[in-house]
């Protein structure tokens, strides 16, 4: 389905993003996992070619038979919102305050060629379709008279308005309340057809994801079945991840990584976790690659 | 919205009263008497009693103001007391003069404005766009009656292409009217135009870095598209504010301006009674010009429920 | 941006930016020429001399003299005297007037008073500086005085808009919630907390205000209704020099560019002290 081979971002001569390679088989849910400024919004971004002005993407991505990168922005647009979708974090500037939420979910409709009339009544049972109740008068409403988790729905109607090949979710949850992330949650699973899901939470990727990427420095540090990377993490920064979120015992101190994540652009060559990592040492100066079958990692040191 | 409107209404209607209340007086405080000022010096006092009989101006303040403000609703401004001629008609007349002025140079300055502070933005980065800012910094700089001056130095004196002032009513000759009209709108229009392109371009810019833009492209418009579709009429929304703002401004720099070219508007009428001390016409004068105001800003304020949903 | 934290070339907070540079010049060269004229002028700026009448630039005279022989140069120099003057009272009086109301309408928004004074304000909103100066100009004659006045009295609704936006906006910070928590009483948070904090929005105020402010008095001073002969003042000059603008169009240029580089001084000193003192309140605009 997405084939990422080799993914690089750049910001003038900054490196934000390095040599991301993933794939995502139809059906699959895979989770991006990693700190602010790992990286992982700008994988999303430069896949849906929508990097912000003075940053750039090389490499390649596919999805199914078309290339993502390095693709005019005529083509680009018109995969947007048809094979391609996504839901950003924040629900509350997400959608024009001027606009009925049934003419915003239309218009990606018509956008891709439906007749008006045909996308209006398409639009209210997109609106049923995650769930919203009173879909007719949700449609007639503006964007001010529903609440966080009601327009991250109608984000999500409109990011299904076509029947996308992959759904990428950018931190979805976030902003809302928890009772409200789980319905969220549980309605991504079922409707998405292939999902990239970004998250700097680890309890989240857990109940939806099958498999997992985890980013630091621009960096895939590590890849796999979810199950494993979470029981046995190889590499140092999953390591310290996973420990940082475990619930601990009352009084027992948490595992904290040492010191904080550097500015883009400042992260160490080689490794680019090595400034951190308790068990660095020389050899961490060369670049390590993403290495194992299934359950890969990058790391010269990994844990057992 | 029927109630806001009709709330924003009572506003206004409370404010114009008030303000009357607070032009008459202003006005009665100043020392000296119609009538005397009217007569000269040398008048017998029954001469100035009888003259003050018939100027109302011996009756209590409250009684000569509910004369006047009854009046002006029905658009009797009272009789002038240098010329004796009824003031509405006066009014009347050259406030078509000053709003033809003023919308030809609000409809410049926007026609202006709208295409190049749109293009700023979006070209921020870009020798052009920064070139736009600062050219719109520069005019912001420059009074409408200056730029009135450069422009008949140009056009006037030196081209030779434009009169350099005067003014011929459309009845006479629709040409020499436009001829006679193209300076005075460039000069309010290019000062206003700087100012709104600044507005348009700063409320472009906002809307650019909104997050339902990157929301329009990733259902598959482009660039242009999305800033089109979803971003001005955002853009919109804080524009009308200063449009608001901008058209009482022009009210007053086409007073300004009226002096200029030598255009018998609001402005001239109201100077020539200040010079004359034709108080009754100053006042009525002042009345219209601040019930104008008033008027923009509930224009303005319904314009902006209209335009955003968030305040029905 | 979420994801790699895009720095572009946005000028930060707390750095000397081109526009304060700009307009700190631009303004410094205003202020200089206004101290100078204390005690150096070329020439005695009211000076007439028939002879010297609509003389050419050169010879002592750098740009030349007017209708009545004054030197052009000397002219400008306490012109800017004369700007400054009107400008620094305007704003003060529009400050004085115009911060406290603000504050306090920003403090209690809910009640009968904060109401009163923004309505109050909305309507000496509708009498602009030029109609306020021409009522004066009739009661009391026209003059510097009544145009400082009516440039400043027309100045305090921005003063109390801007004042009050960004007290609202103290107001629901931590700290304020902290102190009224504390049983600090409205006095003491507003000159310890809402003061100092909004201090900088006010500057920029005053800089903007300040522009618009040399803007009105040379459009009163055109029309008579400000600074009276012999004082000079730029906005008089240009209105003396319309009816010789077929033969000594010099005589509009000079204080048109003396005009037109203090208000573009002020401007840019507004925007720039924007950027320098406090990024995160470009919410908040100027209000022209």
């Amino acid at each position: 389905m997405l084939k990422v081979e080799g993914l690089t971002v750049r910001a003038g001569t900054v490196e934000l993003v390095s040599d991301v390679s993933f794939g995502i088989a139809p059906g699959e849910r895979v989770g991006l996992i990693g700190e602010s400024g790992s990286g992982k919004s700008l994988t999303a971004l430069s896949l849906m070619g929508l990097l912000p002005e003075g940053v750039t993407a090389s490499g390649r991505a596919r999805l199914g038979e078309r290339d993502l990168v390095g693709v005019p922005e005529s083509r680009m647009k018109r995969l947007r919102g048809g094979e391609l979708s996504m839901v950003f974090q924040e629900p509350m500037t997400a959608l024009n305050p001027l606009m009925r939420i049934g003419a915003q979910v239309a218009e990606v409709l018509t956008l891709h060629g439906r007749p008006r009339q045909e996308a209006r009544e398409r639009s209210v049972e997109l609106l049923e379709r995650v769930r919203l109740p009173g879909p007719a008068q949700i449609a007639r409403a503006y964007p001010h008279q529903l609440s966080g988790g009601q327009r991250q729905r109608v984000m999500l109607a409109i990011a299904l308005a076509n029947g996308p090949g992959l759904l990428i979710c950018d931190e979805p949850t976030t902003a809302l309340d928890v009772t409200v992330q789980k319905q969220m949650l549980g309605l991504i699973a079922e409707v998405a057809p292939a999902l990239l899901f970004i998250t700097h939470d680890l309890a989240v990727v857990a109940s939806l994801c099958e498999r997992v990427l985890v980013m630091y420095g621009g960096r895939v540090v590590e890849s796999g079945p979810l199950r494993e990377v979470f029981t046995r993490p190889r590499h140092r920064y999953t390591q310290g991840l996973l420990a940082a979120s475990r619930l601990t015992p009352r009084g027992t101190r948490l595992p904290i990584i040492p010191g904080a994540v550097p500015a883009a652009g400042h992260f160490p060559g080689g490794c680019v976790f090595r400034d951190r990592c308790p068990h660095a040492t020389p050899a961490c100066a060369t670049t390590p690659a993403l290495t194992g079958d299934g359950h890969a990692h990058a790391c010269w040191h990994p844990a057992d | 919205m029927t109630t806001y409107l009709l709330k924003r209404l009572a506003v206004l209607l409370a404010s114009t009263a008030v303000a009357a209340v607070a032009v008459f007086a202003f006005m009665a405080l100043l020392p000296g008497d119609p009538a005397e000022i009217a007569l000269g010096v040398n008048a017998t006092p029954e001469a100035v009693a009888e003259l003050r009989r018939q100027f109302g101006t011996d009756r209590p303040p409250v009684a000569q103001f509910l004369d006047w403000s009854g009046g002006l609703v029905s658009g009797d401004f009272g009789t002038s007391y240098v010329t004796g001629a009824p003031i509405g008609p006066q009014i009347a007349e050259r406030l078509g003069v000053t709003v033809v002025l003023v919308l030809g140079g609000m409809v410049l300055a926007l026609a202006l404005a709208v295409p190049l502070g749109t293009f700023a933005a979006v070209r921020h980065r870009d020798p052009l766009g920064v070139a736009i800012s600062a050219a719109s910094q520069v005019g912001i700089a420059i009074p409408a009656f200056l730029a009135g001056i450069l422009l008949v130095f140009v056009f006037a004196v030196r081209a030779q292409v434009l009169p350099s002032g005067g003014y011929v009513p459309i009845t006479e000759d629709p040409g020499e009217w436009l001829r006679g009209l193209l300076l005075p709108w460039l000069s309010l229009g290019l000062v206003q135009g700087a100012v709104l392109t600044r507005y348009v371009r700063s409320a472009v810019l906002d809307v650019m870095r909104e997050d339902y833009l990157r929301t329009a492209r990733a259902k598959g418009r482009g660039a242009a598209g999305a800033l089109w579709r979803h971003g001005l009429r955002n853009a919109s929304v804080p524009v009308v504010t200063v449009l608001g703002l901008q058209l009482a401004t022009l009210l007053i720099g086409a007073v300004v301006v009226e002096r200029v070219f030598v255009i018998p508007g609001l402005g001239d009428l109201l100077l020539n009674g200040v010079a004359q001390r034709d108080l009754l016409l100053v006042q009525g004068v002042v009345m219209v010009l601040v019930a104008a105001v008033l008027l923009i800003n509930f224009v303005v304020d319904v314009a902006y429920h209209l335009l955003d949903p968030r305040l029905r | 941006m979420k994801g790699g934290q895009v720095k572009g070339g946005r000028t930060r907070g707390g750095r000397l930016n081109a526009g304060l540079l700009a307009g700190g010049t631009l303004v410094g060269l205003v202020v200089l020429a206004a101290l100078v004229s204390f005690f150096w002028t070329p020439h005695d700026p009211t000076l007439v001399d028939a002879a010297g009448k609509l003389r050419e630039p050169g010879g002592g005279y750098p740009l030349g003299a007017d209708k009545f022989g004054r030197d052009t140069f000397s002219q400008l120099m306490v012109g800017a005297r004369t700007t400054l003057y009107v400008g620094v009272v305007a704003v003060g009086i529009a400050a004085l007037a115009g911060v406290p109301l603000g504050v306090v309408a920003g403090m209690t928004p809910r009640g009968w008073l904060s109401e009163l004074i923004m309505r109050v304000n909305d309507l000496v909103f509708a009498f602009p500086a030029l109609l306020l100066a021409v009522m004066l100009g009739a009661v009391y004659g026209p003059g510097t005085l009544t145009a400082m006045i009516a440039i400043g009295v027309a100045t305090v609704p921005a003063f109390a808009r801007v004042a009050r936006a960004a007290t609202l906006q103290v107001m629901v910070t931590d700290y304020v919630l902290a102190a009224r928590a504390a049983g600090r009483g409205r006095p003491a948070i507003a000159v310890r907390h809402v003061l100092p904090n909004i201090g900088s929005v006010l500057i920029v105020q005053a800089s903007v205000s300040f522009a618009i402010a040399i803007l009105a008095e040379a459009a009163l001073s055109f029309l008579g209704f400000g600074t009276r002969p012999p004082t000079p003042s730029w906005g008089r000059m240009l209105q003396e020099s319309q009816e010789l603008l077929f033969s000594t169009p010099r005589l509009a240029l000079w204080p048109g560019i003396a005009v037109a580089v203090a208000v573009l001084g002020f401007n840019l000193l507004g925007d720039g002290l924007r950027d320098y003192l406090d990024p995160k309140l470009r919410r908040i605009r100027a209000e022209g």
